[in-house]
C-alpha cells in the first residue's frame, strides 16, 4: 500500500509536469507564427543570396499590434496580414496581400477594425474575424464594408459611398423618428438606433428587415415602408455607420469641404425663403441675408442655426437639427448667395409666398424632424397598416378638421391617443399615437397644428 | 566552512538523528507535525472516511492563490481596460489562457468541493462535541468562499459578469431594512459600475483571502486540537461515551497533579483533574495508529497531485468563457447569478422575499446553528435518520433549484428545457 501510494505520487508528478509542457507547447504553437513563418518564407524567396535569405528567415516571430489610443483599439490584424503596407506584395496571397487605395487611411493610424470590423486583439484567425460567439461585429463582407467610412465621416456626401448621404436622408425624412431614438431625439415605440452598428445584427438581417419587417422579425411593429433593394441597401449602410464610440478629435475631425451647393440645396429644402429674403427677393418676416456673413461672425451665425432662441430669445426661427457640415454649407451658400439666386428659389416653389408660411413652416419642420410623417406620410395621406385599428391603417390628417377642432387636435398631439379598435375583442393594433408633450413645447404643438391646417382638404363630395 | 555549518545549524536545529533527543527534536521542532500530530489513526486516513475533501478545497485554494497572484500582473481593474486584459490574457500573454483557466476551474471546484466537503462532515456527524464551533467556523469559511467567487465573477467585466454581479446583488437588496444600504456599500453606488468593479477587487484579492487565510488556520488548529479527524462512522460503538469539558474541577477537589489516566493526551495532563475536552484515543486504539510522517504526508501529497492534475488537464481543454464588453444598456435575457446563486434567484423568481431574503437567512442560520440544535450524541447513522434525511431533502431541494435555474430557464425566466433552441436571446 505504502509503496504504491509512493508510485502513484510519482506517476502523478511527472504526469503534471507532462502537463505543463503540453501546456508550454500549446502557448508555443499559436497558428499566427505558421502565418509568419510562411510570410518569412516567401520574402526569402526573392532574396539573392543565401546569407540573406537565412538572414530574412531568421527574423524574429512576435505579435505585431497598432495601438490606436484615439480610436481605444489595439489592432493585431497585422501579425498575420504582414503585406498590408507593402506594395511589393500587390498580388501575394492573403493573408500577406497588399492593401491598396487606402488613401490617408494608412494602417498605422487607422488600424483595420474601424473599417473591417472583426476582433482587433484577437491573434487566431477565427476570432480576429470575429467569426466566434461573444463578438458583435464580425469582419464586414466586401459589400458593406464602405458603410464603416460612416463612422467618421458622419455628415454630408462621402466620396463613393452615396449610400450614406441617401441612407441618413431618408432616416431624416421618412419619418424613422416617429419610433426610434437616435442620439436623444426620437420615439420610444421601437429601439434606440444611436448605436445599431455595434449591435449583434448583421448586415443582411438589416437589409431583409427594411424590406419586409416581418420577415426577419415576426410581429413587429414596424410598417412596410415599401422601400426600392437600393434604399433598404442605403439604410443599411447608415445603420452599421451609427456607433456612439468615442472616435477621438483626431478621426472626429475629419469633415468634408462643405460647399455652397449643398448649401443651396438645404436653402430650398429647408424652405428659408419662407421667412427669409436675399436682397429682397423672399419673404420678409425674417431678416435679409444678402451679405449675412459679413455682417455676423461664423460662430454666431452657427449659433443662431443651433439654437436661434438662445441668441434671440422670442425668435420665431425654428430649429432645425443640422449637422456640423450643413451648416457650413449654408454659411458657405450665403457668402455667395444672389437676388437671383433667391429668385430662381422662389420660382420652384409651388406655391405663393404668404405671411403665415413662417409658423406653418416651422411645423412642418417638427412634424418631420419629430417622425410625425413616418406613420401619417410624408403628404399627410396615411395608410400605413396597423391591423385592428379602426380602417387597418394610420389615419390620413388631411381631413381632420371635419372631424376636429384644432384645439382637440392639439390635445392630441399633447397627450397621445390609442387607436379606436377595429373588433373590441382583437389584439391591440401595434401602432399608436405617442404623447408629445415632453417632447415638443406648446409652441411647436400650435405650429404642428398650423401646418396641419394649412393642408386641409376639402371633403370630396359624392 | 565554520560559517555553511552556521547556517545549516540556523535552518535545522535539531541534534543528529543519531541521538534519541535529536529523533523526538525532529518532531518537536517542526511546524508541519504540530499542525498534524504526530501520529494519526489508520482508519482515519481511509480514503472513504472523508474522501480528502478538507484537503482538495485546500490544495484547490493553493492553486488559486498561486495563479490569482500571477494573474494580478495582467490586470487593471478599471472598467474597459479590466476587458481588454482578459483580451490580452486570451491572445497575447504567454500561457495566459492556461493560467486563467486554471484559477477559473480550481475556484469553480472549490465552491463544489467546499461544500461536497461539509456533507461530509454532516453525514459522518463530525460536527458534534466536541467539534462544533469549528463547524460553524466552516460555515463561515463556506461563506467566504462564495464571496471569492462571487467577487471574482465581476473582474472579466464582460456581459456575463456584469449581469450576474447585478442579479446576484440584486437578490441582496431585498433584505429589509439595510438590503438597500448594503447593496449600496458593496457597489459604491445604485449600480455595477466603476467603483463596483473596484471594490469587488480589493475584496477579491485582499480583504477576502486574508480572511480566509486566517480562519484556515483556526479551522486546522480545531481539527487537530479536536483531536484529529472524527473516527470513522464504521468504527463508532452503538453506546457514545460522553466528553467532559474542562472547566472548573469539581468543587472539593483542590487543584492537584494526579496520576496519569489510560486515556492518553497531550494536553495538560496529569495537572488537573476531568477529561480533556477533545476525543481521546484508548490504548487499544493506540496500537492502531501510525507517525503522520510520512503515512499521513503521501497520502496529503497524492491527493495534491491529483487535484494539480485534475485541473490542469481540464485548463488544457476546456476555456473560461468570456462573452462580450459589459454593457449596462443590453440586458440579456434572462440575466443569471452565478450557478451557486440560480437556486435563489429560482426563489426570487417565485417570491421576492422567499428568495431574497428568507430561504438565504434560514440556511445560513440552520448552518450556523445545527451543532447546537442537533441534541442527539450519537454519530451512527442509523441513531440519526431523521436528521440525515432532512438534510438531504436540502441539498437535493437546492441541487433541483439550481439545476432548472442553470439548463430550464430561458428568456423571461420562462420554463424552457435545454434541448429546446431559443432564438433572440440578447435584445
Amino acid at each position: 500500500m505504502e509503496r504504491k501510494l509512493q508510485q502513484t505520487f510519482f506517476a502523478l508528478s511527472i504526469l503534471a509536469l507532462a502537463l505543463i509542457l503540453a501546456a508550454e507547447w500549446q502557448a508555443n504553437t499559436p497558428s499566427w507564427k505558421t502565418y509568419q513563418r510562411n510570410f518569412l518564407q516567401l520574402e526569402a524567396q526573392d532574396e539573392p543570396n543565401a546569407a540573406a535569405k537565412s538572414a530574412v528567415l531568421a527574423t524574429p516571430l512576435e505579435i505585431h499590434q497598432v495601438m490606436l489610443t484615439g480610436l481605444q483599439r489595439v489592432d493585431r490584424c497585422t501579425t498575420c496580414h504582414l503585406g498590408v503596407d507593402d506594395p511589393t506584395l500587390k498580388s501575394a496571397p492573403e493573408p500577406y496581400r497588399y492593401h491598396a487605395n487606402l488613401g490617408p487611411h494608412i494602417a498605422s493610424k487607422f488600424g483595420c477594425t474601424i473599417c473591417h470590423g472583426g476582433q482587433g486583439l484577437a491573434t487566431d484567425k477565427e476570432s480576429a474575424h470575429g467569426n466566434v460567439p461573444f463578438w458583435p461585429s464580425p469582419l464586414l463582407s466586401a459589400e458593406y464594408v464602405r458603410a464603416s467610412c460612416g463612422r467618421c465621416h458622419k455628415e454630408g456626401d462621402v466620396p463613393g459611398v452615396p449610400e450614406l448621404a441617401e441612407g441618413r436622408h431618408l432616416f431624416e425624412t421618412q419619418g424613422c423618428r416617429g419610433c426610434h431614438k437616435s442620439n436623444g431625439v426620437g420615439g420610444s415605440i421601437g429601439p434606440d438606433l444611436s448605436e445599431e452598428g455595434a449591435s449583434l445584427r448583421s448586415p443582411e438581417w438589416l437589409e431583409k428587415h427594411f424590406l419586409a419587417p416581418n420577415e426577419v422579425s415576426s410581429g413587429s411593429a414596424m410598417p412596410n415602408f415599401h422601400f426600392t433593394k437600393d434604399q433598404a441597401r442605403a439604410l443599411t449602410y447608415y445603420m452599421l455607420s451609427l456607433t456612439n464610440e468615442d472616435m477621438g478629435s483626431y478621426y472626429s475631425s475629419v469633415r468634408l469641404i462643405p460647399s455652397p451647393q449643398y448649401g443651396q440645396e438645404l436653402f430650398t429644402e429647408k424652405n428659408c425663403i419662407a421667412c427669409h429674403s436675399v436682397g429682397g427677393v423672399g419673404a420678409k418676416t425674417g431678416p435679409d441675408l444678402l451679405g449675412v456673413t459679413k455682417r455676423h461672425s461664423a460662430e454666431w451665425l452657427d449659433e443662431q442655426l443651433v439654437n436661434p432662441q438662445l441668441v434671440y430669445p422670442g425668435s420665431s426661427m425654428p430649429e432645425y437639427d443640422l449637422e456640423t457640415n450643413a451648416r457650413k454649407a449654408l454659411l458657405a451658400f450665403m457668402t455667395t448667395a444672389t437676388p437671383e439666386d433667391a429668385q430662381s428659389i422662389v420660382a420652384g416653389r409651388k406655391t405663393a409666398l404668404k405671411p403665415e408660411d413662417v409658423a406653418i413652416e416651422a411645423g412642418k419642420q417638427d412634424f418631420a424632424r419629430f417622425g410625425c410623417v413616418g406613420c401619417h406620410g410624408t403628404e399627410l395621406q396615411g395608410g400605413v397598416p396597423n391591423p385592428n385599428a379602426q380602417g387597418g391603417e394610420v389615419p390620413s390628417l388631411l381631413h381632420v378638421a371635419d372631424d376636429y377642432t384644432k384645439d382637440e387636435v392639439i390635445a392630441i398631439i399633447r397627450d397621445g391617443k390609442a387607436p379606436p379598435l377595429d373588433n373590441p375583442a382583437g389584439p391591440t393594433p401595434p401602432l399608436y399615437m405617442p404623447s408629445w408633450k415632453h417632447v415638443l413645447s406648446d409652441e411647436d404643438i400650435n405650429r404642428v397644428a398650423d401646418y396641419l391646417w394649412s393642408k386641409q382638404q376639402k371633403k370630396e363630395s359624392w | 566552512m565554520n560559517l555553511i555549518h552556521d547556517i545549516w545549524r540556523s535552518i535545522v536545529r535539531r541534534d543528529p538523528l543519531s541521538t534519541d533527543k535529536g529523533k523526538s527534536e525532529l518532531v518537536f521542532l517542526n511546524v508541519w507535525l504540530h499542525i498534524h500530530p504526530a501520529k494519526v489513526k489508520k482508519e482515519n486516513m481511509k480514503f472513504r472516511h472523508s474522501f480528502y475533501l478538507g484537503f482538495i478545497t485546500f490544495f484547490l485554494f493553493l492553486i488559486l492563490l498561486t495563479t490569482g497572484i500571477a494573474l494580478m500582473c495582467y490586470y487593471r481593474p478599471y472598467p474597459p481596460q479590466a476587458y481588454q486584459d482578459m483580451k490580452d490574457l486570451q491572445f497575447a500573454v504567454f500561457m495566459g489562457p492556461f493560467l486563467r483557466n486554471m484559477h477559473r476551474w480550481a475556484a469553480h471546484g472549490m465552491v463544489v468541493c467546499v461544500f461536497l466537503h461539509m456533507c461530509r462532515v454532516f453525514y459522518t456527524g463530525s460536527y458534534k462535541k466536541p467539534r462544533q464551533f469549528n463547524w460553524v467556523v466552516g460555515v463561515v469559511l463556506l461563506l467566504l468562499t462564495l464571496g471569492l467567487s462571487f467577487t471574482g465573477y465581476l473582474l472579466p467585466w464582460d456581459q456575463l459578469a456584469f449581469w450576474a454581479i447585478t442579479v446576484g446583488s440584486n437578490i441582496g437588496s431585498y433584505a429589509p431594512l439595510v438590503g438597500g444600504q448594503l447593496r449600496e456599500l458593496l457597489l459604491g453606488g445604485h449600480s455595477v459600475g466603476e467603483a463596483a468593479l473596484l471594490r469587488f477587487y480589493v475584496l477579491h484579492v485582499a480583504v477576502l483571502p486574508s480572511a480566509i487565510i486566517l480562519l484556515t488556520i483556526v479551522h486546522f488548529w480545531r481539527v487537530r486540537k479536536d483531536g484529529g479527524l472524527s473516527r470513522p462512522v464504521w468504527k463508532l460503538k452503538a453506546k457514545t461515551e460522553t466528553l467532559v469539558t474542562i472547566g472548573a474541577p469539581p468543587a472539593v477537589a483542590p487543584l492537584q497533579a494526579t496520576a496519569a489516566s489510560k486515556d492518553k493526551t497531550y494536553g495538560l495532563m496529569e495537572v488537573v483533574t476531568g477529561k480533556p475536552i477533545f476525543e481521546t484515543i484508548t490504548p487499544e486504539e493506540e496500537e492502531d495508529t501510525v507517525f503522520s510522517y510520512p503515512y499521513a504526508f503521501v497520502r496529503e501529497a497524492v491527493v495534491l497531485m491529483g487535484t494539480v492534475t485534475t485541473i490542469m488537464m481540464m485548463s488544457l481543454f476546456l476555456n473560461a468563457p468570456l462573452e462580450q464588453l459589459a454593457n449596462p444598456a443590453k440586458t440579456p435575457n434572462p440575466a443569471k447569478a452565478p450557478w451557486y446563486f440560480l437556486g435563489l434567484q429560482e426563489l426570487v423568481s417565485h417570491s421576492a422575499v422567499l428568495g431574497g431574503v428568507v430561504a438565504p437567512a434560514l440556511m445560513v442560520l440552520a448552518l450556523l446553528l445545527i451543532p447546537y440544535l442537533d441534541r442527539n450524541p450519537s454519530r451512527r447513522p442509523a441513531d440519526r435518520k431523521p436528521i440525515l434525511w432532512l438534510f438531504t431533502l436540502f441539498v437535493v431541494a437546492n441541487l433541483i433549484l439550481i439545476v432548472i435555474g442553470t439548463f430550464f430557464r430561458g428568456p423571461g425566466w420562462a420554463f424552457v428545457p435545454p434541448w429546446v433552441h431559443v432564438t433572440g436571446g440578447v435584445e
